[in-house]
């Protein structure tokens, strides 16, 4: 049985087609990511798949539960971790996650132990009794997470679960992920981030304006592309002439700033660095580091999803 | 959605009402807004009928029951609900394993259980300032209970608007809650009002629920107490069933 099955959804909201007949399936014990751009319609689906909005045409089960009409069963396996925070501020950790326990109707013995156990995990038990409205965003999503899995569920949803926090609680929430996997929970992520895709998924679907652009492991998405590969540079005296002079290389396609680097596209790396090497010499400059690279997720990703580079900014610092 | 029930999930949506209402006391009880429209709103519309006219005080206690049980009961929700769906608490319940009605049902206990408490405080300085005695001690427990359940789940229909603004519920609310002060004979009795209001009263809960309360303070009660009981289950099933409609409906 698929722990996630997803036939031909749709969802318009008025004029907008936020999803068009999208369909896909998670296998028990996955790790599936959902990798898309703002206003993909990626928490359209989890929201479909949590039974919280009904979808305007085609149907999703959850471990063979159709979401829209047997919905309390289907929800009684899963866990939700909503792109927001949402949490009560105004009452304490601890109580925020027996309430989430009697919401899912762990019992009272249980709902402590675990409540204690899942504070701890996610190193919030020293402030179990203090109100939610002093904590940071790092905690707030951690005690999210927390709550999401009182009822110990099978399937777990996380909407963007590490967006935007702290190097600490990004850690944590990490290792979570990776014991819940080696239990055989099933994790269905949204995520901008492509190296966290890349990291924690089996399986990536691309979703683009409400249509699913590609689904597969991501080495696969990777091979895909293989005639997109790059060489990174970097020269010991940066400037911004040297992006213009890279474009004009013979053989470059695209040219990135990454970081004090500079990234060239190319399909002849080994060619390409005899260029550099010569432009280096003629322009007293000297090459720091040079490394060739296959394509990457982030690649894949432009490619399917027709996003524009913003390649030129800001030239070298 | 469908409701399925077995007894097993009879006791999970229990559970969760009533953890949604625990949740909504131990927050909002005395958040300073609430105090305000639930307990400071009814006194001064008491003392400002009481300064115009001539019956003594004791007299408009049953009333200013009636008038505070409709205030605190329906105060609750319009504050909670707008605000939980601002910080996107509301959707934890949404997509909580129960069913709409019983988190319709936890959100309007938290006001039930409000209001009732804030009832006694007229009830008992009526008793100890002003000799007031209690004929029927039935009528009054169910005139009550009947209308803070009846007000409580108005409040929470009205708070199924989809607003993230308290202050857009409390201006609808208000705008029915303020004339049925006027129009159930709480503190102008019905045999008083000219006969539009008189026929504008039927359509009032509240008219029914200050009958019963009036009746058990010995006054004279204008419905047949069981009458009055009937027409505060019927506008409780009308009000449950709307708000449950509108929460489904503006889900999305
Ligand atoms: N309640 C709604 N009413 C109208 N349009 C909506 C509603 N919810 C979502 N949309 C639209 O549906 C599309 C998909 O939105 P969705 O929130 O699913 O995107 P997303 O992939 O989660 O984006 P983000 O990365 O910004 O979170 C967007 O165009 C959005 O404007
Ligand atoms: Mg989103």
């Amino acid at each position: 049985m698929h722990a996630i099955e997803v036939t031909d959804l749709e969802k318009r909201f008025g004029e907008i087609l936020a999803l068009d007949h999208v369909s896909f399936s998670v296998e028990t014990g996955e790790v599936f990511g959902y990798l898309g751009p703002n206003g993909a319609g990626k928490t359209t689906t989890i929201r479909i798949l949590t039974g919280i909005t009904t979808p305007t045409g085609g149907s999703a089960s959850i471990f063979g539960r159709d979401i829209v009409r047997d919905t309390i069963r289907a929800r009684k396996q899963m866990g939700i971790v909503y792109e927001t925070s949402n949490i009560y501020d105004d009452i304490t950790a601890w109580q925020n996650m027996m309430f989430a326990g009697e919401l899912y109707h762990v019992g009272k013995q249980d709902r402590e132990e675990r409540g204690k156990e899942l504070l701890e995990i996610f190193g919030l038990w020293d402030r179990r009794a203090s109100r939610v409205k002093g904590f940071s965003k790092g905690m707030k999503r951690r005690l999210t997470l927390a709550m999401g899995l009182i009822n110990d569920p099978r399937l777990l949803f996380l909407d963007e679960p590490t967006s935007g926090l702290d190097v600490q609680s990004n850690l944590i929430i990490r290792d979570v992920l990776q014991t819940l996997t080696e239990k055989g929970v099933t994790v269905f992520l949204t995520t901008h981030n492509i190296e966290e895709a890349n990291l924690a998924c089996d399986r990536v679907a691309i979703i683009n304006r409400g249509r699913i652009a590609a689904i597969d492991s991501p080495e696969r998405l990777k091979k895909t592309i293989q005639s997109v590969q790059s060489v990174e540079v970097a020269f010991e005296q940066g400037s911004a002439k040297i992006l213009d002079d890279m474009e004009n290389l013979p053989m470059v396609s695209e040219v990135r700033k990454v970081g004090d680097k500079v990234r060239l596209y190319t399909e002849d790396p080994g060619a390409l660095l005899r260029e550099i090497m010569l432009y280096a010499d003629s322009h007293q400059n000297r090459v720091v580091s040079a490394t060739t690279l296959g394509p990457t997720l982030e690649d894949v990703f432009i490619r399917l999803t027709g996003i524009e580079r913003r390649n030129r900014e800001g030239g070298f610092p | 959605m469908n409701a399925e029930f077995d007894k097993d999930q009879l006791t999970a949506e229990a559970v969760a009402a009533w953890a949604i209402a625990k949740k909504d006391m131990i927050i909002y009880y005395l958040k300073p807004n609430i105090i305000v429209s639930g307990l400071l709103f009814p006194l001064f519309m008491f003392l400002a009928f009481a300064a115009g006219k001539n019956v003594p005080l004791g007299y408009l206690i049953p009333g200013l029951i009636s008038v505070t049980l409709l205030f605190s009961s329906s105060t609750i929700e319009p504050v909670s609900i707008p605000i939980e769906r601002r910080t996107k608490t509301f959707e934890r319940l949404l997509s909580a394993p129960v069913s709409l009605h019983a988190i319709v049902i936890g959100e309007s206990l938290s006001g039930f259980l409000y209001s009732i408490g804030i009832a006694l405080v007229p009830l008992i300085v009526g008793i100890i300032a002003f000799k007031t005695t209690i004929v029927f001690p039935l009528a009054l427990i169910v005139g009550m209970l009947l209308t803070a359940i009846v007000f409580s789940t108005m409040g929470t229909l009205f708070a199924a608007y989809p607003t993230e603004s308290p202050g857009d519920i409390m201006s609808m609310l208000n705008l029915v809650r303020l004339p049925l002060i006027f129009v159930s004979g709480t503190f102008i009795p019905l045999d008083a009002m000219p006969p539009l209001g008189a026929w504008i009263a039927y359509l009032s809960p509240l008219t029914y629920g200050n009958d019963l309360i009036q009746a058990a303070y010995g006054h004279t009660a204008f419905f047949f107490p069981l009458f009055d009981v009937v027409m505060l289950v019927v506008f409780f099933s009308i009000f449950q069933f709307v708000a449950h409609r509108l929460y489904a409906k503006y889900n999305d």
